[in-house]
């Protein structure tokens, strides 16, 4: 019986369990029993460009930066992101108005509106089983031990720099094995003067003298 | 003998009161975008409560024609032990705020400007709802199914009963959207093997028919 190292124990049990965690995905419930969503793991190197892109929105999301400065982080030890999209049109013909529209066939004819997160408008119900179907998978990966967590920043960058083709929505769940968990009480993170100066920015308030009162 | 049949009669109910009870603790702690919390569970496992939303499912079926299978789903929804309803309380009123585009509406603040569609017969949900906040309601779907099938329990999910739920005003005021999980401890599933015309044909109305053809004679022939 050959010896198999533990390095490669981890790395190639992860890969298999984000194929496991994709097969759940694939056989989750859906409405209409119809599967139309569109998967794709990504790891290593690749995660690089994600994680620089979504940093660089700094600016105009804190919670990409936040999200980009973790994957920095989290790619040092062995992890997988899987990542779920769709197509926004509606082909359920429910027409239940929750898309702001009517009748499917208004939402399908209405024009697109493309933007760097995702294009709209969509059909909540594509969204719905977008969604479940990224939920099964975290299931899995809960069940299977690994560390799970869902990110839309994440999803929002792989569809903006067309890691994943040919979607309109997209989510992504990451996956990791590392000794601790990666993904939950990151306080790592948080200097004291960067944790007081976005404080200050976001929650202005809070600070404040009294009502009203601001001095430059 | 007729004790333990009875016995086992209600033991059947007390343990979907339960199963419900374990599967809306699973959909509570499932995730939520931004760990924001906007998800309400409600249950209903009263075969009164259950008939209500069924005939107001079927009182909707016949107001569109893309409605027409609210009354095979009321059919299912009547053997169902109990029905697990899921809201979402952010997507009609407060927008995410992050700007992701999902609704079409290119960013938050126009999403709030926009003028939602009236509340008409013909509208189950009042759009445009923000899409980003209602995604949640997936995660807390999946959280209730995946803990039906660790315990063994035959479910099924539909927005038939969701939207006739809300429309019966038996939701929080500001539920923009919900959908429903129904479960059966049954022998056999409610929910899967539907044969066709199942709203008229099921096995309360060929009971029905059955019983009504034959009992008059029964009754006269052998009074």
């Amino acid at each position: 019986m050959p010896i198999i190292e533990m390095p490669d124990l981890i790395q190639n049990g992860l890969a298999r369990s984000v194929e496991l965690m994709a097969v759940a995905a694939h056989n989750s419930f859906r409405f209409n029993d119809r599967n139309t969503i569109r998967m794709r793991a990504i790891d290593g190197d690749d995660l690089e460009q994600i994680a620089e892109y979504c940093f660089s929105l700094g600016d105009m999301s804190p919670l990409a930066a936040r999200d980009g400065r973790h994957l920095v982080q989290l790619m040092k030890e062995p992890c997988s992101l899987l990542l779920i999209g769709d197509k926004r049109k509606s082909d359920f013909n429910y027409n239940c108005g929750a898309c702001g529209y009517r009748t499917c066939a208004e939402m399908n004819a209405a024009e697109e509106v493309e933007s760097l997160t995702a294009n709209g408008p969509s059909c909540m119900f594509k969204n719905i089983n977008m969604n479940i179907a990224a939920n099964a998978a975290a299931s899995m990966a809960h069940r299977l031990g690994l560390h799970c967590r869902i990110f839309s920043t994440l999803g929002f960058s792989a569809l903006a720099l067309e890691i994943i083709e040919d979607v309109d929505l997209c989510v992504s769940i990451s996956v990791s094995v590392a000794k601790k968990n990666p993904y939950f009480d990151r306080h790592e993170f948080w200097t004291k003067e960067h944790w007081e100066e976005t404080f200050d920015k976001e929650f202005p308030p809070f600070n404040r003298g009294f009502i009203g009162a601001v001095e430059d | 003998m007729e004790r333990s049949m009875k016995q086992y009669e209600t033991d059947r109910r007390e343990a979907a009161r339960i199963a419900a009870r374990l599967m809306l603790a699973s959909g509570t702690t499932s995730p939520r975008v931004g760990g924001v919390g906007e998800c309400t569970i409600h249950i209903l496992d009263d075969e009164c409560d259950i008939e209500d939303l069924c005939q107001e499912m079927e009182r909707m079926a016949n107001i569109k024609k893309s409605w027409q299978f609210f009354k095979r789903d009321a059919a299912m929804l009547r053997d169902a032990d109990a029905i697990l309803l899921s809201t979402s309380l952010r997507s009609l009123t407060d927008p995410a705020d992050i700007n992701c585009n999902m609704c079409g509406k290119l960013v938050c603040e126009y999403l709030k400007e926009e003028e939602k569609l009236p509340a008409e017969p013909d509208v189950a949900f009042t759009g445009c709802l923000c899409i980003f906040r209602a995604n949640n309601i997936a995660y807390a779907i999946d959280g209730m199914v995946s803990q039906a099938r660790n315990l063994g329990i035959d479910h099924g999910v539909y927005w038939s009963a969701g939207a006739a739920a809300m429309r019966m005003g038996i939701l929080p005021r500001d539920t923009g959207f919900a959908l429903a999980v129904a479960i059966s401890i049954t022998e056999k599933s409610p929910f899967r093997d539907i044969p066709q015309r199942y709203a008229e044909i099921n096995q309360r109305t060929m009971n029905d028919r059955m019983i009504n053809r034959l009992w008059p004679q029964f009754r006269s022939i052998y009074s």
